[in-house]
């Protein structure tokens, strides 16, 4: 066995790795190939294996040398952390073994397999000139050194990533993201509440101290009719003490709440009543409360969905039993997974059909409100509000829906292993049915399924504040320990302390700072180079114009509740306890029995989202806020395959070589529809001039109308960065927009590779989206299911893919132009 | 109302919306206020009828009846329902209760399609008013069946391409590098003595005589003896068709075929020869009775046998008619997939294309195959089609994959006429099935994981799969090449590749990466294996119609922008100079000014 201190290299190690500060490597092996999955462009690739106290670690051979001043890295593209493992399996000439750290090795393993509990799977072989002596030892160290998550060794692993003095200091200097809302200052509340016009709503800092419920974040968004001193007695009457709180507003005047359940057996002062009716209905006339408690999955359930689904997806070298490929889909049904997505999906589209009726507060209500309100409730946005299909919209909703509302993402992960009954993916079934919808819309979306698989994959580190509490309370307390952070009331100092590892605990980051775990050629990927604008134009409060005719009217009786249960409206009578007549002074006047008008009402507004056709029609394409409803016919609802099937076999990727002499059929098109435009203007010109006028605007053309600002921004936001790229014969070809002379922009599926220049656009973008229409420009650039990556060095994301410049400005100007 | 061709799909001008919906026939014929006739179609009857639409309700509204096809426009409201479906689709007319049926709407036609769906029409229960329509949709959907001819002999259709000319034999295997020393071209079948089933030009092993050939077939059923299908340039392997040995409950041999085999696996000097029998290894020794068979070992030493399980055209035939009870009309929510499952579909597809993947690889490493399966001409022809489009780029392309089809199927006698039962009454023929269908479904796989390989898109797939059926072209008629030559087809009818040719920009896979020398190698697991939810569940509405990718979006657009800027040209050079604010209603009107003015902002920052 190699001596570890020769290899206690801190920063870089010889061979190429670049470690973190403080870190150590234990055991390397050279000659290492390491499998590479699809969308790694498949094959095999060379080069070094390390197994450091923090990390598997592979370097391939060619790599680039790192530079030694940037700043440190978490995980390199070929890393795998500890504690994302799960099982180490080696491969021998004729068997295979599950390596624990108390097992013993008869053989040289000639493959070593990393089971994480992130559905990966890393394959590495070991080349017959690797030293025999290295492949066990790393088979080994990597064996011992990987802690299955049990109550204790996270403290270790969590030290050995950010515990050095280097890394602390680091991290105390790092910024947060600015573009994000991260909801922790009553200002983070008052920001979405005008951002989404929403009026007869305050900020409330009741909860300031977590005396009124620990569980709730500090601020909560109540109607502004209600006085904090009035609010305070509401709290009593909710479990936990989860009022209903406000958490959006749609465009068309409606608000979205959520609450727990109410507390039975409680009296109900007169005055109660009052404090709990307006908190409940805000300024709207009707409130439906929707009810998911009883037919949604629960935590169980969705914990043993998830473990069958992981089993059936990993197949596993090791225990060889792995499910026929002819029974896959019978069993992949019966792992329940897709029936919860789906499940998920129905209940928030419903809920999305609801708000469009306008005028009435729809509140979710889930006993703990701190699961499935948290799924739906986050769903619902991402159907509705464009805003939250960015990254910053969507982690900002994040923040807000799950974080700050104290989603037990501690218990729920259950980094620490110290309570299995507790444990549920309740946020992994949330990314899968985010995932749903972006595989069915994904040109709606400005984030890409790469940014969905890293926070996918981040949920199993346990190394991020955001994720390593569960609630808002725990997270200050704990971060009052760090002097770098904000320190939030003084108050809080008098709580009291929680476990005996809190004063070694290192500074944990937030999950949203990407850049700390990936490189910048990963995070690059987390868009599409051009994208929808992330704020629509604000609309005038609830005047979006609703011709849509759902058929819901407003019967104008004020004070209705009802409860949507399985998709079907009512109004027991025990819906609201006070008003139940037998709880207290709920005086009878006030009870009124709804009309069946309105329920009938209400259920047509649910009942177009079950009919929901394909949204290809004008008028969903022309606002923005017409939701995103899933299909969840049986073929519609599919298996997230490159996140849970990123293990199993792939189809050979199809990388291709950078074809030199061919042009891209777009490109050519859109030469020749530029040559065509370019005729038909000289043309126009000798003919009559005033042929501007548009008599009837259609879809297309406002969609190209729309580009015109695109166009424009684009250009003088990218032109540094394209610049970079311009090769000298460029300047010349330009005079008449033509293609590209063939041969220096790599193929197609390198489009896929945007870079900061990007985002400068999308922001861009945004301004001009401001004072424009509200139709939505669709992206560009797609996903590419298959396609290989095209490395062109992006170095640290300066540069942008060539073609991706040429065929954003031919489409650009090509259709400003009509 | 004779107008221009036009093609089913993208038959409006506005590529957009018809593109968006390709698949969505009710919002095909929209733009058009009435039945758009084809050249040589003719109208022979119109009626008040109430379709019974599955997704909706009953809609009021008047059916037309042509030569080729049924067309209904609802009557009752805005939104326009419309059906336009080629008679050569149906498969089945039936009549739907009676004249003394209760109940609203039970008096009608049921049609039942080759294309996955079903059509219900009720009409008023009084005074016989569905004889005269039953009548005639029956003698017109199965004009064979009635002595008439089919639409594609009556059709006047003209295309600046002329499709027939995409597949010459001598031409194709010249681009293979043959004849070359190993390999011959032979004209022995130019008037199908050695065998009906097959085309004139084969390429057969040069030390192979004729008269070795005329021997050879007498022990191969139905004639068809081992050609050559594929050549190796680097290595010289090749991949050789043919129908089973006749070989009997006796186990008879043949010398001659034995000596052929062996010629085969010698010219490139392979050890041993791979031959690839397609079905399962009890429906080969079955064969037997009926004196076909599999070549045995003792016969043929310097031979492998693999079988490669592939069930028979009655197992697919039942197969997908339990698909199309699970997706026509209802689709299931949750027990979705346990339903996929058990019609077994996608397992046949997976089994097709990990026959085709092993004969690839063997193949790519320089082994000779044969591969047969009864008669060749359904599963061999699946084989080796797949296997030639894993192998060679060409047949990627989207001319490639025509000459493909031209060779392997329509040239090597794949039995269409059988297999789709073309203006024939009978539906319940045993010798109907989707062979084919099955084929373009593997190559719809093919194309899903491999996202840039293939040339042509989607859209191509579904248009030959409508073509297959809709009897509007020659391409897919008759059993044969013998049979289409002694019906004229190539003079009387129009090729598909016609009208494919003629504008093919619609069929371009905007993310074709052109690369020659890579085999691809699907993965044919379960895992990875999807139903082609927009061709078999294309009719339901509410159904997804894969979100097009935004480039692909971006590349429709061009065309629409291309199609209205072409068509302003013209109007413009028509008009020369009439001030119309008329002619470009409608249609965006270009302004001057914008684009120079763009043009040089464009310019300035390089």
């Amino acid at each position: 066995m190699m001596s570890h201190s020769s290899l206690h290299v801190r920063g870089r190690d010889v061979l190429g790795l670049c470690c973190l500060p403080g870190e150590c490597v234990l055991q390397r092996a050279v000659l290492v190939r390491k499998k590479l999955s699809a969308k790694e462009g498949g094959g095999w690739l060379s080069g070094t294996l390390f197994c450091t106290h923090f990390r598997v670690a592979f370097v391939p051979q060619d790599s680039q040398k790192p530079d030694d001043n940037a700043d440190p890295v978490l995980l390199g593209d070929h890393d795998v952390a500890l504690a994302s493992i799960d099982k180490v399996v080696a491969v021998g000439p004729s068997r295979t073994k599950l390596v624990t750290p108390s097992c013993s090795l008869k053989f040289t393993p000639e493959e070593l397999v990393l089971y994480c509990r992130d559905l990966r799977v890393l394959c590495f072989l070991f080349d017959r000139l690797t030293p025999d002596t290295q492949a066990v030892e790393i088979t080994y160290t990597i064996a011992k050194t990987y802690q299955p998550l049990k109550p204790g060794t996270i403290i270790s692993f969590q030290n050995a990533a950010l515990g050095s003095i280097e890394m602390k200091q680091f991290l105390s200097n790092r910024r947060r993201d600015p573009t994000m809302n991260w909801f922790e200052s009553s200002l983070g509340w008052e920001q979405e509440l005008e951002r989404t016009c929403a009026t007869g709503w305050r900020v409330s800092s009741v909860n300031d101290r977590f005396e009124m419920s620990t569980s709730l974040p500090r601020f909560s968004v109540v109607p502004q009719r209600v006085l904090d001193t009035e609010l305070k007695k509401t709290f009593a009457h909710f479990n936990e003490g989860r009022i209903p709180r406000w958490c959006w507003r749609h465009p068309r005047g409606s608000d979205l709440l959520r609450m727990a359940s109410f507390q039975n057996n409680i009296y109900h002062e007169k005055d109660d009543i009052r404090n709990l009716e307006s908190v409940l209905f805000g300024g709207q006339q009707l409130c439906v409360i929707v009810d998911l408690g009883e037919e949604m999955p629960s935590p169980a359930d969705i914990q043993l969905a998830h473990t069958r689904l992981r089993t059936l997806c990993l197949g596993d070298i090791s225990s060889s039993v792995s499910v026929p490929d002819d029974k896959w889909l019978s069993t992949l049904e019966s792992t329940r997974w897709l029936d919860y997505t789906r499940c998920c999906l129905r209940k928030a589209a419903e809920v999305a059909c609801l708000l469009r009726g306008g005028h009435m507060t729809v509140v979710l209500q889930e006993p703990e409100d701190r699961d499935m309100n948290c799924v739906v409730c986050s769903l619902v946005q991402v159907m509705c509000d464009p805003h939250c299909r960015t990254v910053a919209g969507f982690q900002s909703l994040v923040q807000k829906e799950w974080i700050t509302a104290g989603h037990k993402f501690l218990s729920r992960i259950n980094y620490h292993r110290e309570s299995d009954k507790e444990e549920a993916p309740v946020f992994l079934l949330f990314l899968d049915c985010v995932w749903q919808l972006w595989a069915q819309y994904p040109a709606r979306f400005q984030l890409t399924e790469d940014y969905l698989l890293a926070l996918h994959d981040s949920v199993h580190l346990p190394l991020f504040s955001s994720l390593l509490a569960n609630s808002q309370r725990e997270r200050c307390r704990r971060s009052q320990h760090l002097p770098q952070s904000y320190t939030p009331v003084n108050g809080l100092r008098e709580l009291p302390m929680g476990g005996p590892e809190e004063p070694v605990d290192p500074p944990f980051p937030p999950v949203w700072d990407w850049a700390l775990q990936y490189s910048s050629q990963r995070r690059v990927r987390f868009t599409q180079p051009v994208s929808q604008p992330t704020c629509p134009p604000p609309v005038l409060n609830g005047n979006l114009n609703t011709n849509l005719d759902r058929g819901w009217h407003n019967d104008g009786l004020p004070g209705s509740v009802f409860l949507l249960s399985r998709s079907t409206f009512s109004h027991p009578s025990n819906l609201l306890p006070w008003r139940s007549g037998n709880s207290g002074s709920y005086w009878k006047s006030h009870r009124r029995a709804p009309s069946s008008e309105s329920v009938s009402g209400l259920e047509r507004l649910i009942r177009a989202c079950s009919l929901s056709e394909p949204s290809e029609n004008s008028a969903t394409l022309h606002d923005p806020y017409e939701p995103l409803l899933p299909l969840l016919l049986g073929p519609c609802v599919r298996v997230w395959r490159s996140c849970y099937l990123r293990g199993a076999l792939h189809a050979q990727a199809f990388s291709h070589p950078v074809s030199s002499c061919t042009q891209h059929p777009l490109e050519r098109l859109s030469w020749e529809v530029q040559q065509l435009r370019e005729k038909l203007a000289q043309a126009s010109n000798r003919g009559p001039e005033n042929q501007t006028k548009r008599q009837e605007p259609r879809r297309q053309e406002s969609n190209l109308n729309q580009n015109a600002n695109n166009g424009t921004f684009l250009f003088s936001s990218s032109s540094k960065t394209s610049q970079q790229q311009a090769s000298p014969s460029r300047g010349a070809s330009h005079s008449s927009v033509r293609p590209e002379p063939s041969g220096q922009h790599p193929t197609c599926p390198g489009l896929h590779r945007g870079t900061t220049a990007s985002t400068r656009f999308c922001s861009a973008t945004n301004k001009s989206r401001r004072s424009q229409g509200s139709v939505t420009f669709p992206p560009l650039v797609p996903n590419f299911p298959n396609a290989q990556e095209t490395h062109t060095d992006l170095q640290a994301g300066r540069k942008r893919h060539p073609l991706v410049f040429v065929l954003l400005k031919r489409y650009n100007t090509v259709q400003t132009e009509t | 109302m004779a107008s221009a061709p036009l093609a089913p799909y993208n038959s409006s001008p506005l590529g957009i919306s018809s593109s968006q919906n390709a698949s969505r026939e009710s919002l095909k014929m929209e733009p058009l206020a009435d039945v758009a006739v084809l050249p040589g179609e003719e109208r022979v009857i119109d009626k008040e009828i109430i379709y019974i639409c599955p997704f909706n309700s009953a809609v009021k509204g008047k059916v037309s009846i042509t030569n080729y096809r049924l067309y209904f426009k609802n009557t009752d409201s805005e939104t326009p329902v419309t059906l336009n479906v080629p008679l050569g689709v149906i498969s089945r007319v039936e009549k739907m209760g009676g004249a003394s049926s209760r109940g609203e709407n039970s008096y009608g036609l049921e049609i039942t399609c080759k294309d996955m769906r079903n059509l219900r029409f009720a009409l008023k229960q009084e005074g016989h008013s569905r004889r005269d329509i039953f009548e005639i949709l029956f003698k017109y959907a199965f004009p064979l069946s009635h002595g008439m001819q089919l639409f594609a002999f009556l059709s006047q259709e003209k295309y600046e391409e002329n499709g027939w000319n995409v597949y010459e034999p001598l031409e194709e295997y010249r681009r293979q590098g043959l004849p070359n020393s190993e390999w011959r071209v032979t004209f022995i079948n130019k008037n199908y003595e050695l065998c009906d089933t097959y085309p004139t030009i084969l390429v057969v092993p040069y030390k192979a005589t004729d008269e070795d050939l005329r021997r050879v077939a007498t022990f191969r059923s139905r004639c068809r003896i081992p050609v050559l299908s594929w050549f190796h340039k680097e290595n010289h392997a090749v991949i050789t068709r043919c129908s089973q040995p006749l070989v009997g409950m006796s186990g008879k041999r043949n010398k001659d075929d034995e000596r052929y085999l062996d010629i085969i696996r010698d010219a490139n000097g392979t050890i041993k020869l791979t031959i690839y029998d397609a079905r399962p290894n009890v429906n080969a020794v079955a064969n037997k009775a009926t004196g076909g068979g599999y070549e045995g070992d003792d016969a043929y030493q310097n031979a492998e046998l693999v079988f490669l399980d592939i069930h028979n055209i009655h197992v697919m035939r039942e197969s997908l008619k339990k698909l199309k009870d699970i997706v026509y009309p209802n689709v299931e929510e949750s027990h979705w997939l346990s339903s996929l499952e058990s019609t077994h579909w996608l397992e046949h597809i997976k089994l097709v294309l990990s026959g085709a993947i092993q004969v690839a690889d063997k193949v790519s490493s320089g082994n000779s195959v044969v591969v047969h399966c009864s008669d060749g001409w359904d599963r061999t022809a699946q084989l080796t089609s797949l296997s030639m489009l894993m192998l060679d780029s060409y047949y990627r392309t989207l001319g490639g994959f025509q000459v493909l089809l031209e060779k392997e199927w329509i040239g090597f006698g794949h039995k269409f006429a059988s297999r789709i039962g073309h203006g024939d009454k009978n539906h319940a023929d045993q010798d109907r099935s989707p062979i084919f269908l099955q084929f373009i479904d593997c190559v719809w796989q093919m194309t899903k994981q491999f996202p840039t390989a293939f040339e042509f898109n989607e859209r191509l797939l579904v248009v030959i799969l409508d073509h297959l059926y809709s009897c509007r072209f020659g391409t897919f008629l008759y059993n044969c090449e013998s049979a289409r030559e002694s019906n004229n087809v190539r003079v009387k009818t129009v090729s598909l590749w016609s009208l494919i040719n003629s504008d093919t920009s619609l069929y371009i896979n905007p993310f074709y990466t052109p690369e020659s020398s890579r085999v691809l190698y699907p993965v044919a697991s379960m895992r990875h294996l999807e139903l082609w939810v927009t061709y078999y569940i294309r009719w339901n509405p509410r159904i997804q119609h894969q979100q097009q990718s935004p480039v692909e979006q971006r590349y429709k657009e061009l065309l629409a922008l291309r199609d209205q800027y072409l068509k302003k040209l013209e109007e413009l050079q028509l008009s020369d100079s009439a001030p119309s604010s008329t002619h470009l209603t409608n249609s965006s009107a270009p302004n001057a000014a914008t684009p120079n003015q763009h043009i040089t902002h464009l310019q300035t920052p390089f």
